[in-house]
Parts: C-alpha cells; sequence; structure tokens
C-alpha cells in the first residue's frame, strides 16, 4: 500500500533511505574491520536496523494496533537511548586511549558533567512536564527530550575537550561523535517542542526534521568510515632527538 | 486559571531555552567539526609567542610580596584598577603557555604514531606532560580571571607556574632551532 500524497511519500523515502544505508555501514564496519575497535557502535547499527525491520512490519501489517506499535516503538526507543551511551562511551574511551594520565582526570570530569547534566534533565521534567495527555507518549518524550540533553551535552564536552587539550582523534571516532552529536542536538530541540506543544502541532515538519538528520547522520558515518586515515605527517617533521628534548623539559617542568 | 497560565508559560520557556540551547549546540559542533578540518600545528607560531613573553615580567605580575606593597601603598580603588590589569596581563601569558603546550601535545601524539618504538615511547611521554603543562595552564587562567573579576581577593603567588613557562620557552627556542625550515603538522 503506497501512499499517494508527496508528503507521505518523501516521509516513507526519508524513514527508509536512512536505514538502507545504515546496512551499507554495517558492511563497511564489517569489511574493513573497524567494527573491532567500535563493538558497541556495530551493535547500535544493527540494532537500529533491525528496530526499523520491526516497526515497518508492524507498520504495514494491517491487523496490528496503533496501540501495539505504540508499545514497540517506546521500548526500541529506550534500548537505543541506552546504546547511544554505550557508543559515548566507546568514543571517549579511544579518544584517551593513548594517555594514562587522561583516561583517569577526563574521565572523572565526563563523569561530573554527566551527573550535573542528568540533574537537570531530572529538574526538567519535574518543572517541564509533556503537555501530552496520553502518558506514556508523555513520559517516553520527556525521558528522551532529558536523554538527548545528556548525551548532547557529553558529545559537546568531549569535542571540546580534545580541543582545548589538543588531542588527535582518530577519523572513526570523530566521524561517530559529530554524528551522533547532530543527531543528539536535533533530537533535543525536536523532543522539546513535542514536550511543550500538543500533539499535532507540526508533527509532519518535525517527523521530516528528525529523519532527515538522521540521513544526514548516517551519510556523515559512512563517509568518515570511508575516508582513509590520515597519516602522521609530523614523522618527517619531528626526529627522535627532538621528541626526547621535549619530553627531557617537559619532566622537568612537572617535576617542579 | 492563574495556576494554568504560570504552568504554561514555564512550559513555553523550558522550550524555547532547549530550542536555543540545542540550535548553540549544534552550532558548536559544526564549528568545531570545520575549524579542526583546517587547524593546523603552527609550530614557529607557538615559538613567537614565547619569544614575546617577558618571564621576569610575569613573575612579578603574580609576586605576592609586590601585591602586598601596591595594596599598603594605593587605595583602595587605584589598588583594584591596577590589580585587574596586572592580572589580566599575567592571564594572557597563561593563554599563550597553554597554546604552546597544545601544540606540543600534538606534536607529542602524531610521534606516538611512529613505526619507531622508541619514537613512539617517548612520544607517549611528551604528550603525557603536555597533558599536564595544559591543564595547569587551563586552572592558573581560571584562577587568574577569578582574580580580574574580584581583584580585592589576596591573590595566591604562583612561582611554579613561572619557572614552568621559563622552561618551556627555553625547550620552545631548542626545538625552534631543531625545526626550523619544516612543514607545520597536520592536525587529524
Amino acid at each position: 500500500m503506497l501512499p499517494t500524497n508527496w508528503h507521505a511519500l518523501l516521509s516513507l523515502s526519508l524513514w527508509i533511505s536512512p536505514h538502507a544505508l545504515l546496512g551499507v555501514l554495517a558492511i563497511v564496519l564489517y569489511r574493513r574491520r573497524i567494527y573491532r575497535g567500535f563493538p558497541v557502535f556495530f551493535a547500535y547499527v544493527l540494532y537500529e536496523t533491525a528496530e526499523f525491520l520491526l516497526l515497518f512490519a508492524l507498520r504495514s501489517v494491517p491487523g496490528v494496533s496503533a496501540k501495539v506499535y505504540l508499545y514497540a516503538y517506546s521500548a526500541t526507543l529506550l534500548l537505543s537511548i541506552a546504546l547511544r551511551f554505550g557508543v559515548i562511551e566507546e568514543v571517549s574511551k579511544q579518544l584517551f586511549r593513548e594517555s594514562q594520565f587522561l583516561r583517569v582526570s577526563a574521565k572523572r570530569s565526563l563523569l561530573c558533567i554527566q551527573g550535573l547534566l542528568l540533574v537537570m534533565g531530572v529538574v526538567l521534567a519535574v518543572y517541564a512536564p509533556s503537555s501530552n495527555s496520553f502518558r506514556l507518549v508523555a513520559g517516553i518524550v520527556v525521558v528522551s527530550r532529558g536523554a538527548a540533553m545528556v548525551q548532547c551535552g557529553l558529545l559537546l564536552s568531549l569535542l571540546l575537550f580534545s580541543r582545548f587539550l589538543g588531542l588527535s582523534w582518530r577519523r572513526p571516532a570523530f566521524g561517530i561523535t559529530l554524528g551522533l552529536g547532530i543527531l543528539t542536538s536535533v533530537d533535543l530541540a525536536v523532543y522539546a517542542v513535542r514536550a511543550g506543544f500538543a500533539p499535532g502541532v507540526g508533527a509532519e515538519f518535525l517527523n521530516f526534521l528528525t529523519t532527515g538528520t538522521y540521513l544526514v547522520c548516517v551519510l556523515i558515518w559512512i563517509g568518515y568510515l570511508l575516508a582513509p586515515e590520515h597519516q602522521p605527517v609530523s614523522l618527517t617533521a619531528v626526529s627522535r632527538d627532538e621528541v626526547e628534548t621535549w619530553n627531557t623539559e617537559l619532566q622537568h617542568l612537572l617535576r617542579d | 486559571m492563574e495556576y494554568g497560565v504560570a504552568t504554561l508559560t514555564q512550559g513555553l520557556i523550558a522550550t524555547w531555552t532547549l530550542v536555543a540551547v540545542a540550535s548553540l549546540a549544534l552550532g558548536l559542533l559544526l564549528y568545531v567539526a570545520l575549524r579542526g578540518r583546517t587547524r593546523r600545528v603552527d609550530l614557529e607560531k607557538a615559538i613567537q609567542a614565547f619569544r614575546s613573553l617577558d618571564i621576569e615580567g610575569f613573575r612579578n605580575l603574580v609576586d605576592s610580596d609586590e601585591e602586598a606593597f601596591l595594596r599598603d601603598n594605593l587605595s583602595p580603588k587605584k589598588f583594584r584598577e591596577i590589580k585587574r590589569q596586572r592580572v589580566w596581563a599575567a592571564f594572557i601569558y597563561a593563554r599563550e603557555a597553554g597554546r604552546a603546550a597544545t601544540a606540543l601535545a600534538k606534536v607529542g601524539q602524531a610521534a606516538q604514531r611512529s613505526s619507531d618504538p622508541e619514537i613512539a615511547a617517548s612520544g607517549l611521554q611528551v604528550a603525557e606532560s603536555a597533558f599536564r603543562l595544559r591543564l595547569q595552564t587551563i586552572a592558573a587562567c581560571i584562577h587568574l580571571l577569578t582574580e580580574v573579576v574580584l581583584p580585592s581577593l589576596q591573590s595566591r603567588s604562583l612561582p611554579p607556574l613561572a619557572d614552568q613557562y621559563e622552561r618551556t620557552a627555553e625547550t620552545l627556542f631548542r626545538f625552534g632551532r631543531f625545526s626550523s625550515g619544516r612543514p607545520g603538522l597536520v592536525s587529524r
């Protein structure tokens, strides 16, 4: 049963295309063996594809009620949120993997930021509850909004940390962080509007925005995973003596 | 009725605040991503920045005895004005040292990827030390900015930081001699 108007057709293609591309992404991750470095992200990609197949099947089968679809949507969304937290943890480990000092100090800082963002999410849920009259939908929207806020804050912190400390990103980790960052920031805005206004207000536009952003993010992930890793040009520019000189001097500095 | 209007207003404020925060986050993400693509580690520039630092001048700026002397001999208003200027100047020193540490961290990380295990091991140590130095300069900058806002606060002396600047400057000059004529490093 194909939709007849262009809005519905666009909506359907924006729903299907990113998930089809996620399948391509899973193949890229597997063929290039990138999944070994990013197992949680690989699981997330597979999960999102499977989730789409389930929801698409539920929507297409005529006998399935809207209530069943809603329950399935809510349950899969919660697991998706949990997996995104896992992906953030994974990229942060990748970012700080080469420095023992940063593994300890950055983890502590990120935990503090996470705690702060969680408190903000809870305060927001209490003081700005969803206006949706259906309790399950209202709850899901508020939880998603809080999660998007925490995730967006964490990803932004990672990018700012790396900038301030001069940390070098590996290309796949940067691509994953950028894509997920864009996705969560748009999610935050969309869920905030969904929670703040009556259901149906700008629903079509919000759906386009969500699915369109998802498509862009999947393309970013594929682009960054397919692009070759930068070779460190510096190897020709920094000799062993130079590095040793830096090392000795800095050890002196930090002993004082 | 009034309660309902207040709740609605509160909800609207929260909604639009979150939309603004999300837009800001998106803008920052894109800025960091696009800026990072074109940013290069310019060691020569870092050396130049250090050359412009007057270490004795910095020591003087953060010296607590000097501050006590000024506090005793100037009117409170004049003291706050002078202190703000001194602390701001010290902040600029710390900021420049931090920038050099960032460049150094990138050199260390690049060396870590060398196929020569000794260079890689040294690179690791350089990067670790540079990260520590960078965090110290960030802490110093926050401390100094607090003093700019609250000049009446009794400031602590920062002599170890001054020594660190001096040694880093020497290191940078030495590195400058080694690396002259070499290209800059690609950041990612």
